[in-house]
């Protein structure tokens, strides 16, 4: 594993290549895009794992970090959604760079799916398959989910913590949308976050596009299908994971779920 | 604001990322982060990589990295045991800022189970001048158990969330899940040798901290969390700090703000020529100057602040850059 900083001076990000450690015969690279805020560290350690099982079976891999996320420079302050889908451009032309051999898939997890979407638009060379595991295709109930769950950490976490936090979360649209579970979101981040939209997402027609979701995940289903019609290569795969996305890594909820790593291995070196 | 990722320890098993203000140190002491539980190098909520930037700001180094089998971090070839493992990761990370920047005197943070780490390595090196341990090693007596839970018990008929905690924690014992190891409760390291290496670590004039969260507790009447040592005169000694509106992972932005706060401030204090914030308030400055390594050399290989390596290996490895 090699670590990196890339990108430009004013956008320095974060990267770690992991080298295909065999096996000339296969010619794929793998560009994970993580998901936002806790469900990021949430995943580090499975995307870790992920990276060197690819390597080992002879697929490169390189993960990165958007601006103002991670270990990337930038402050949380400067996160939204369009400098996003460009970091996602600039990591896909630096593994281009490292392995430029090779076909290039892209795995995005959560947010970090949705970026992948909107970013396969942007770049001059699109990657040659993506892979979406839970993208978050209504962004609005994305934020509530985010503003429950950093209510739910609250009470968790404190001895005995303040009961109003909850008619606040009933009663105050806004409240708790400045900070999901810990990470500050500026005012653009939250409305980018809420335009998200299924009717908004196209898929851009790379070579296939697989989506990784809960059978029953109606609005993706219902994206996917929306897709189909406009004939773009996609297909929907079920996929139920005992993962949680926003907890914190404890000994109930795996933090490297084996039947994940196995799934998405199986998903990326089709 | 400089950073660099460094891949350090035997076989460059270690991942780490060195944060330095952008003219160069300022603060001949570097602050050392590391794992909470399981959790990477950035830490609960991305708070290792907010305290490394601010504490830049204030003119310190910092170095946050991955102990052995943790984030990036590659498994030990030899392992020692988790404990011992540890407090080598933890002195190859000070090694590595004092190899690359010169820096001799360190602020280790310890969060959670990071602070019995922390607390070993500080016994054992003399260049930690200061020991962060945030809601770490916990020893009330049988009244203040029972003062928080008579709080609690107040606080059920009006609480829907503390119900719901009640609930869980039934839930909890009467299906006899995993023991969270990574809980916040420390590992037992046992109130004997902690009493020992503290009192060792405040002879040596190194300044000890011991912050407490609103988790283990809603109030604290005086040093609660230590109360069980019974040792007037050791608990005077210790900077004990208790803040009811943080939390044992900096849940909430304004919750970390307080901490990067509270931890500037001492960290300063800490680092400024004179008596050392929390530091042994019997000791001399002499006394406590006599026992700190010597402050910042001129390295030849420390990297101007201008050029800030984009990446780097300890064992001279080629590592690629962007």
């Amino acid at each position: 594993m090699k670590p990196m900083l890339f990108g430009t001076p004013e956008r320095r990000l974060m990267g770690l290549h992991h080298p295909a450690e065999s096996r000339p015969e296969v010619r794929l690279a793998v560009l994970l895009c993580p998901p936002l805020g806790q469900e990021q560290i949430r995943t580090q350690r499975l995307y870790r794992v992920l990276a060197d099982r690819l390597a080992r079976i002879g697929i490169d891999a390189f993960r990165f970090d958007y601006f103002g996320t991670g270990d990337s420079a930038g402050d949380e302050e400067d996160g939204e959604l369009e400098g996003w889908q460009r970091d996602i451009g600039t990591a896909h032309a630096q593994l281009q760079r490292l392995r430029g051999d090779r076909r290039i898939v892209w795995l995005g997890a959560r947010l970090g799916a949705t970026l992948a979407a909107q970013a396969a638009h942007l770049v001059p060379d699109a990657p040659a398959r993506m892979v979406l595991w839970d993208p978050v295709v209504d962004g609005a109930a994305y934020v509530e989910e985010l503003r429950a769950a950093h209510v739910d950490a609250i009470e968790q976490s404190y001895c005995i913590p303040d009961r109003g936090l909850r008619r606040r979360l009933a009663d105050e649209p806004e409240a708790f949308t400045d900070d999901l579970l810990g990470f500050f979101a500026a005012p653009a981040l939250r409305r980018q976050l809420r335009d998200i939209s299924a009717l908004r997402l196209p898929l851009a027609p790379v070579e296939d596009t697989t989506v990784l979701a809960d059978p029953d995940n109606a609005p993706v289903a219902r994206w996917v299908e929306g897709q189909r019609s406009g004939e773009v290569p996609v297909r929907l795969a079920p996929f139920r994971h005992p993962l949680v996305w926003t907890s914190d890594p404890h000994p109930n909820n795996a933090m490297v779920p084996a039947e994940v790593l196995q799934r998405l291995q199986a998903e990326l070196r089709e | 604001m400089k950073e660099f990722p460094v891949l350090f320890g035997p076989g460059d098993a270690l991942m780490g990322v060195v944060t330095s203000p952008a003219d160069g140190p300022s603060v001949p002491v570097a602050c050392v982060l590391y794992n909470m539980g399981a959790t990477y190098r950035a830490g609960p909520r991305r708070i290792n990589v907010k305290i490394a930037r601010q504490m830049a700001r204030l003119g310190f180094t910092s170095i946050r990295f991955d102990l052995s089998g943790l984030g990036d971090s590659a498994p030990p070839v030899d392992p020692k045991g988790f404990m011992a493992q540890s407090v080598l990761d933890l002195q190859a990370a000070m090694n590595t800022v004092e190899t690359v920047l010169g820096i001799r005197r360190f602020i280790v943070i310890g969060f959670c189970s990071g602070a019995v780490n922390g607390l070993a390595v500080a016994q054992l090196d003399p260049r930690v001048i200061g020991l962060l341990m945030f809601d770490g090693f916990s020893f009330p007596t049988g009244r203040v158990l029972k003062e928080r839970n008579l709080r609690r018990l107040l606080a059920l008929p009006f609480n829907p969330a503390v119900r719901e905690k009640t609930m869980r924690w039934l839930r909890r014992k009467v299906n006899a899940q995993a023991p969270d190891i990574f809980s916040y409760e420390a590992a037992d390291a046992g109130m004997e040798r902690y009493r020992e290496a503290v009192t060792r670590l405040l002879e040596r004039g190194t300044a000890v901290l011991a912050l407490y969260s609103g988790t283990l507790q809603a109030h604290d009447r005086g040093r609660d969390q230590l109360s069980l040592l019974g040792d007037a005169q050791l608990l005077q000694r210790i900077d004990y700090r208790f803040v009811a509106d943080i939390d044992h992972t900096l849940t909430t932005v304004a919750s970390q703000r307080i901490f990067l706060q509270l931890l500037g401030d001492w960290a300063v204090a800490l680092a400024a020529p004179g008596p050392a914030a929390g530091g042994d308030p019997g000791a001399s400055t002499a006394q406590r100057a006599a026992n700190m390594p010597p402050l910042v050399r001129q390295h030849r290989s420390a990297p101007d602040a201008a050029d800030a390596p984009a990446a780097m290996s300890m064992s001279g490895a080629p590592l690629r850059s962007g």
